[in-house]
């Protein structure tokens, strides 16, 4: 399912639209307190644009910018954006996730100091469900064992017995 | 203008029971997929209507937009497995 | 006497035919490297299209444009025009145009961006025409009663380069109702029509011409003919 579409309309099309689809899904993400979004919903988009990326071109050619490395280091700075957000307000003599005590390194009064801080969570989130997305679509779809794979499972020499 | 307005939208309700139809007895998946991507084109424009009768279709639009783009990734994932599997 | 001439003239011809023979296959060769090479070339163009900036000529130009786009697109999305919200917005632009830079525009020449657009944009209400005009035929072909259509299946070969005009094409014949285009197969068309007229129109190529006025494509001599008219004049004489 994700090797290289022989059709010239939909490769062209595609190629087109993805990063208006991107930029649509940082809008969601920004504007999360005002429209409906955040970041659950803006990552879904993110998500879904690099699946169309791959199944209209292939894991050969779109693996420079979707592979398994750079899809596990997305996911845990995700993660580590949220944790740290809250670690921070902790060092600060806070409670976990208590954004108002940001107000001390930003300097704005504390309900723009929540709306900042609400809004770093939101990209994390939005990070996390991106990379997830794309893995359990290409864990799926290609029962785990990637095209590029199976040369480096040859390479490795079995342990013999003694 | 309200009531125009709900009346277009039971009018286009009507319109995906009918095409309902297909998705239902359509004799192969071919067609089944194509009534579902029909129907997900009516949705749009229900949902532009339901958003005018509550007064907030801007917040509607975002959802609109989404969906159709959404509809489009589902359409091409379908017919890509389903080329597949010949 | 004339034994030994005749041995001597047929190894003479088959020394011949053997150098030949040899010739022949070494342009078999190198014919097949050419085209391997070619495969190689088109592998390479489509991996430079996802390996970033360097392979690719007037990369910053195609960065410049496409952020200018995705900034008119933001500022049309989100209502809100201070200035937390537009730093946002070109704070992602700039990771979005920077990442898909090659992904919107791909081989375009660097000047003629702007005569294109110009020309796109003209295009555009004669589309309108086409498309209204279009729709008249075919509600007075469906309204009818014995309903008089006549569809059939039709290919037929372009003579558009590119890739973007070819799918301006396919989305242009998609748009106006009674053509529905189904694929482009090795650069010939397959276009199912409803009806007599409208495949009529179609092979016209009026449409065809338009589009290949705006992406600049026809403009040159083909070599093909110039090769034709040639062997034509080389047969005549």
């Amino acid at each position: 399912m994700i090797h290289r579409g022989e059709d010239v309309i939909i490769r062209t099309i595609a190629r087109m639209l993805i990063p208006f689809i991107q930029l649509y899904a940082l809008y969601v993400i920004m504007h999360g307190h005002y429209s409906p979004g955040g970041g659950f919903q803006g990552g879904v988009i993110l998500g879904a644009s690099l699946v169309l990326l791959l199944l209209t071109y292939g894991y050969h050619d779109a693996r420079s910018r979707i592979s398994e490395k750079i899809m596990i280091i997305f996911s845990s700075l995700g993660v580590l954006i949220y944790a740290g957000i809250g670690f921070l307000c902790l060092l600060l003599l806070g409670n976990f996730l208590d954004y108002s005590m940001l107000s001390r390194i930003l300097h704005v009064d504390a309900a723009h100091a929540r709306s900042l801080g609400i809004l770093g969570v939101e990209i994390g989130v939005g990070f996390a469900v991106m990379a997830v997305m794309v893995s359990i679509f290409l864990d799926i779809s290609t029962g785990g064992v990637l095209p590029g794979d199976e040369e480096e499972k040859e390479k490795q020499v079995p342990v013999s017995e003694v | 203008m309200e009531k125009f307005f709900l009346a277009v939208a039971l009018g286009i309700c009507f319109l995906v029971l009918l095409v309902l139809y297909r998705v239902v007895f359509g004799p192969g998946v071919f067609n089944r997929v194509a009534a579902i991507s029909a129907v997900g084109t009516k949705t749009l424009i229900i949902l532009l209507i339901v958003g005018f009768l509550y007064r907030r279709v801007d917040m509607f639009v975002d959802i609109s937009i989404v969906y159709a783009l959404l509809n489009f990734i589902g359409c091409i994932a379908v017919a890509k497995y389903l080329e597949m599997e010949q | 006497m004339e034994v030994t001439l005749l041995v001597q003239a047929a190894d003479e011809s088959f020394a011949i035919l053997e150098k030949a023979r040899v010739r022949a296959v070494d342009l078999m060769n190198t014919a097949a490297k050419l085209t391997s090479e070619t495969r190689w070339m088109e592998e390479k163009k489509v991996r430079a299209i996802f390996r970033g900036a360097q392979e690719t000529r007037a990369g910053l130009q195609n960065f410049a444009v496409t952020f200018v786009i995705l900034f008119l697109f933001w500022a049309l999305l989100s209502g809100k025009y201070d200035a937390f919200h537009l730093s946002l917005g070109v704070i992602c632009c700039g990771i979005v145009a920077y990442l898909g830079h090659d992904l919107l525009f791909y081989n375009v020449r660097a000047g003629d961006m702007r005569v294109i657009a110009g020309r796109f944009l003209i295009y555009i209400p004669w589309l309108f025409y086409q498309i209204v005009l279009s729709n008249f035929h075919v509600a007075r072909l469906v309204l009818s009663p014995k309903l008089p259509i006549d569809p059939k299946l039709m290919r037929y070969k372009t003579k558009l380069e590119s890739d973007t005009s070819m799918v301006t094409l396919a989305n242009s014949i998609t748009l106006t109702p009674g053509t529905i285009t189904i694929a482009i197969e090795n650069g010939e068309f397959v276009v199912h029509a409803l009806s007599r007229k409208v495949a009529d129109d179609l092979n016209a190529g009026d449409m065809e011409d338009r589009i290949a006025h705006i992406f600049m494509e026809a403009d040159h001599i083909y070599i093909q003919d110039v090769l034709d008219v040639a062997r034509i004049f080389a047969a005549l004489r």
